[in-house]
This record gives C-alpha cells, structure tokens and sequence, in this order.
C-alpha cells in the first residue's frame, strides 16, 4: 500500500504541477487596446511673438495597441501610431504650412509613436490614473526614446481615455525651429506634445 | 562718384541704425503685427540674414546715386528736400513694387502698408542726409 502511495505522488505532482501555473498565466494573457478614430494630438510651442497650437484633430486610422503583463518589472505596450504631418492644423495657414515644412512633410510625411511599455498595469477605473511608460518618437526620419506621463480612466460607454504629454525640441531630431527678418523673429525649441487616445479594449 | 560712395556709407550706417533698431522695437512692442511672418513665404533657415542687414546700403547707395543726379529738382528747405525726396521714391518704385507683391503673393494688406511706410521713412531719412552732406 505505502508503495502504491509513493508511486501515486510524483503522478499527483505532476497533473497537479501542469494546472495550477496555468492560472496566473490567464491573467497575464495579452490584451487588445483599438485605438479610436476620434483621437487627436497637439503640438503647443512659441515664438518671440506670439504662441501657436497646432492639432491634428482626428486620428484617421485605426491602431492596435498589445498590452501585456508578461514581463517583470512593469508591462509591455507594443504597437505603434503614425500621424500625417499634412493633417496638422495650425489655425493659421501661413503657420500651418510653416509647420509642416519645418518637420520636412515632403521627404517625411509621417510622425510615428511607437509605445514600448507602462510603469504598471493601469486599474481602468473612471478615476484618472497617472502612469508613465517609454515610448519612440519619430520625426523627420529620426527616432528618439522618451518617458511619457500619462493620465489614463475608463468611462461608462468602457471607452479607455488615455492622455500622454512630453515636452520634447525641435533639435532632438535634428530640425532647426524657424527663424524669420534676419532672427528678428524665432521659434522656440521646445514643444509640447500631447495626445488624446480613445480606445476600446478587444 | 566718390561723394556719391562716401553719402550712401554714411547714409547707409544711419539707416541701418535705425532700420533695424525700430524693427526690434516694433517686434518688442507690437508684436501682432508680426505673427504673419511665421510662414514659409519668408526664409527660415538664416542663410539670406547677412543680404538682409545689407539691405541698408542697398538703398542708400542707390538713392545716394538717384539724388546726385535729381538733387537740384528737390528746392526749399533741408527738411522739404529730404521729404520731397522721400516721397517721390515711394511714388516711383515703391508703390507700384507693393502693388504687384500684395497682388501676386500670399501677404497681407498691413504686412504691405507696413512695408509701404518703412520704405518711404527710409527714403525721408536718406533724403534729409543727402540735403544735409551733399546739399
């Protein structure tokens, strides 16, 4: 009898051993984010003069974002969006177009943010969470690492709303801000970048 | 033509001054009026900066020529002469310039009167410069 037991335990370990992983690895299982077509980003900035805002206000694609807990610490976010620089809307056509050919739209006519990972998984409640996570920023044919803060909350209708903002320059991808008379008139360096997503988990 | 050289550099360096001395101010103090020029229709990258602060000698060498050869067309007073001089500049080349550039490029009305008004101050001062040192 006793040696039946000791044959039946490393049985019972091993049927059991197989099962219980199995659960946590569930839960880690990768979710889908479809990013919204009512999604925008803007672009605020300055000159010597005045401020400008720049929007692309829809986002005319639709996107997948992976979100997966896989990884220790934190949480994978793959997935990348690309923007049209001619859909940039400046409220001023002569800015608009100023914009545009300063990001270099002929040779480069998309801005690219490929999402690398989040600090935590987001809770997904109506409260707005703050988390951060890497991304890549595309301009111009360059890429660039960046942390961005994000503020994240999901709403009745289970639409998830995710804002990032940087403040990133025109010189961190190698374009030199416009300037106009002589320098009389210049750009400042710095922008900053926010976007609005607003996504459906799949 | 020596005289003609010597008044246009010294008129050129009094014009640069305060070309250049009242576009800051008016970038400083009214910098609405500036907000337009934030398009590419005007070079950004700085590599015509050094033919802009040359275009004060463009003038004055040009209109230290005009006035030797017209100067005793301009009678009265130092200050009538400048002004008379001035005018008959922005009669002559620079309003009908305004007129084919505010018709043919994508500009406004106060970017051209602005441009009207700075040209024709331009031409006063060098007027009253050349009635003063080569009367």
């Amino acid at each position: 009898m006793l040696i039946k037991i000791i044959c039946w335990v490393p049985v019972f370990l091993f049927v059991t051993g197989f099962t219980y992983p199995n659960q946590p690895e569930k839960e880690n299982a990768p979710i889908r984010w479809v990013i919204s077509q009512n999604s925008s980003l803007s672009v605020n900035g300055s000159t010597n003069v005045n401020k400008f805002s720049c929007v692309i206000p829809a986002y005319d694609r639709t996107d997948t974002l992976t979100v997966s807990s896989k990884k220790d610490p934190g949480v994978t976010l793959s997935g990348t969006i690309g923007l049209n620089i001619s859909s940039f809307d400046c409220h001023n056509s002569g800015m608009t177009k100023q914009l545009r050919k300063t990001l270099n739209e002929k040779q480069y006519p998309l801005l690219r943010i490929r999402f690398l990972s989040l600090n935590k998984l987001p809770e997904l409640t109506a409260q707005p969470e703050v988390i951060t996570g890497m991304v890549i920023i595309e301009i111009a044919g360059v890429s660039k690492h960046f942390e961005i803060k994000y503020q994240i909350d999901r709403d009745n209708q289970k639409t998830i709303h995710l804002v990032g903002s940087r403040v990133i320059n025109f010189s961190d991808f190698n374009l030199v801000p416009p300037k106009k008379l002589g320098g009389m008139i210049k750009t400042k360096d710095e922008l900053s970048v926010e976007f609005h997503m607003n996504i459906k988990t799949i | 033509m020596k005289k003609i050289l010597i008044t246009g550099l010294i008129a050129g360096c009094i014009l640069f001054i305060l070309s250049y001395g009242g576009l800051y101010l008016g970038v400083r103090y009214f910098p609405g009026l500036f907000v337009d020029y934030d398009n590419p229709l005007f070079n950004s990258d700085g590599s015509r900066d050094i033919l802009f602060y040359l275009h004060a000698f463009i003038i004055s060498f040009a209109l230290s020529w005009f006035w030797a050869r017209f100067k005793t067309m301009f009678k009265g007073t130092l200050i009538m002469r400048g002004l008379e001089f001035g005018v008959v500049y922005a009669i002559i080349a620079l309003l009908p310039v305004m007129w084919i550039s505010f018709s043919s490029l994508d500009i406004t009305v106060i970017m051209v009167i602005s441009w009207f008004l700075y040209g024709l101050a331009q031409a006063i001062i060098a007027g009253l410069v050349f009635a003063k040192i080569n009367p």
